[in-house]
């Protein structure tokens, strides 16, 4: 019995999930591999637990939507009709084709976190163009619908934040998100994002052709990195540093740091 | 002398070209099979109008006031044409009603026999009339009128509304491919006085698409911002009876492409307009032609669209196709138009 358990164990046995076409329809912690399992002499080595999930939602849940609909960038779910003008406008979804606000937005109103947890991969992956919210027909404001989402996210999903993209949040994000805002004066969103990439570890990712490195290319040569930067840019950035400097002056905030 | 015309139906269309020709001078018969002036606003009550949620009363009051204080109009209740025919130019009939029968030479006509609400009963999947809290448009219309908002089954304030759309509209398998137009705004509407009334109570509406044409958006987009009514993507398939005392929407949700089994307190079905029996009636008593829907058939539908296929008898109201009260009466007054122009001419 050991010696054909050995030999059992140099099969090789497919990546977790491997194979499997409907993975949105599988729960991917659920499953279980064992390489070595003989239960009552037989040996039951393989994947387990693959069982397809429900797939009818039984509820809508609304207090997720009022969550949202108290925060000051989600203050408008209300008003999304779901025409998808913000996905068709948006600069990342030709890049990333699972990042889709207009379904975002859908799922925050009808509260389907379940589905919103199988996103929490690219659901910040805006760059803040404001292409969306400048197009929207309801003045929705996606672009900041996705900031709440990002928000909520975090709130519901920490686990899977840290487990799945290694970034604390909390500290590294703050820290480059203070460096923007105090050294240039405005938020970079595209620079934010590479950061936390960065931070993150996937500078292969960063790097790679076919990722973000491709994308700046795409986006430089059909002119809609130009527009990023063109869209909603007031005059004189310079000056917000001043302002945001006197303020914490003021405050007494940035002082400490001086000494 | 006076002309003389009949008007057959005494709802807002009938009502208010009685009122019209009147005016103008005209004797005026108006025949209504109910036993009161005022179609189905008075027949099924109801309560408020869109686009500006007047009473339906200074509406429906006025035009009913405004033909019964006439002298001009000769005015028929319970009554029904017994039997029409032409006589030349002008037509013979013979009305009866609860004071006998009474045969009358008329120069022109105008038929505004309405439209009958689509009885959902007649669709199994949506359960109408097996569970309580399954209710249409027209009965909640009519609770709301009576100042109750509460789930039929148990008086209780509902915790969520279902609204379903198109019941008994574009849908081949009831037989009406067509569009009611009206239920759209007429949902959206109750939307709004259900969370008026009940603010706690979240109000879905399960659409294919959301018809509120013209300044009608006006209260789409009222319901969703002032509201927060939620709009949900989807034709509700069945309606099953669910756990405590509740009803489960059975339905696709066509934006993330997943089923969805909802449990709510309450099921509004938003159930479109029909011909109804009394158009087919209609058309075979006076000899005009009846459409591919059930209405009775315009002339030209874009450049005489009150005119029947048969001159001298004129068309207006919800008899020709779904339409709005404030169509109806519009329509009321250009089909006196005609019918006066008509009877001038041949008189």
């Amino acid at each position: 019995m050991a010696k054909e358990h050995n030999k059992n164990s140099e099969r090789p046995v497919a990546e977790k999930g491997e194979h499997i076409i409907a993975r949105h329809l599988i729960d991917d912690d659920a499953i279980k591999e064992e390489k070595n399992l003989v239960i009552d002499g037989v040996d039951v080595s393989g994947r387990w637990n693959t069982f397809i999930e429900t797939r009818v939602d039984s509820e809508f849940d609304r207090s997720f939507f009022d969550e949202i609909q108290k925060t000051v960038v989600g203050s408008r779910i209300n008003r999304c009709w779901q025409c998808g003008m913000c996905t068709a406008s948006c600069t990342v979804t030709p890049l990333y084709r699972r990042f889709n606000p207009r379904a975002f937005i859908y799922m925050m109103q009808l509260g389907n976190l379940k589905l919103l947890k199988k996103y929490t991969d690219v659901a910040w992956r805006c760059v803040g163009c404001y292409k969306c919210s400048q197009r929207c027909p309801k003045q929705v404001n996606p672009a900041e619908m996705m900031e709440a989402l990002a928000l909520l996210i975090k709130k519901y999903f920490p686990e899977e934040i840290k487990s799945k993209h290694q970034l604390t949040i909390d500290e590294e994000v703050k820290v480059i998100y203070e460096g923007m805002i105090l050294g240039h004066g405005r938020l970079d969103l595209a620079n934010l994002h590479t950061s936390a990439m960065r931070k993150m570890g996937k500078t292969t990712e960063l790097m790679s052709d076919k990722d973000e490195r491709g994308a700046i290319f795409k986006m430089m040569k059909d002119g809609r990195a130009l527009s990023v930067l063109r869209l909603g840019k007031p005059h004189k950035w310079h000056k917000s540093k001043d302002a945001i400097d006197n303020y914490l002056r003021h405050t007494g905030t940035l002082e400490q740091e001086n000494n | 002398m006076a002309e003389n015309i009949l008007v057959i139906g005494g709802g807002p269309a009938g009502l208010h070209a009685a009122i019209e020709l009147a005016e103008l001078g005209v004797n005026v018969s108006l025949v209504e099979r109910d036993t009161f002036f005022g179609g189905n606003p008075k027949k099924f009550k109801y309560k408020y109008l869109f686009p500006d949620l007047q009473p339906a009363e200074n509406v429906i009051g006025e035009l009913i006031k405004g033909a019964e204080s006439n002298n001009n109009i000769k005015k028929y209740l319970s009554a029904n044409i017994e039997s029409f025919k032409e006589d030349g130019k002008k037509f013979s009939a013979v009305i009866k009603s609860s004071t006998g029968s009474e045969t009358k030479t008329f120069d022109s006509v105008i038929v505004a026999t309405g439209f009958e609400h689509f009885d959902p009963a007649k669709d199994s999947k949506y359960s109408y009339q097996l569970f309580d809290d399954v209710i249409d448009i027209k009965d909640l219309e009519r609770m709301m009128g009576e100042g109750n908002f509460t789930r039929p089954s148990n008086g209780k304030p509902p915790k969520n509304v279902a609204i379903i759309l198109c019941v008994g509209s574009r849908d081949r398998h009831v037989g009406n491919q067509y569009c009611s137009r009206v239920c759209c705004t007429v949902s959206v509407k109750q939307a709004i006085e259900l969370k008026e009334h009940f603010p706690e109570t979240e109000v879905y509406i399960f659409y294919m698409d959301i018809r509120t044409y013209g300044f009608y958006e006006d209260l789409y987009w009222k319901a969703m911002e002032e509201h927060d009514v939620q709009i949900v993507k989807g034709r509700v398939a069945e309606i099953t009876s669910g756990p405590d005392n509740t009803v489960i929407c059975k339905g696709e949700d066509t934006l993330l492409r997943g089923p969805f089994e909802i449990p709510f307190d309450m099921v509004v079905l938003a159930s479109g307009m029909e011909g109804g029996p009394q158009s087919p009636e209609m058309a075979d008593k006076l000899g005009i032609e009846l459409d591919e829907h059930g209405f009775l058939k315009q002339a030209n539908v874009t450049l005489s669209p009150f005119k029947s296929n048969k001159d001298g008898i004129f068309l207006a109201g919800a008899c020709t196709g779904p339409k709005a009260i404030a169509d109806a009466i519009v329509e009321g007054g250009a089909a006196a138009m005609d019918a006066y122009i008509y009877a001038k001419k041949n008189s």
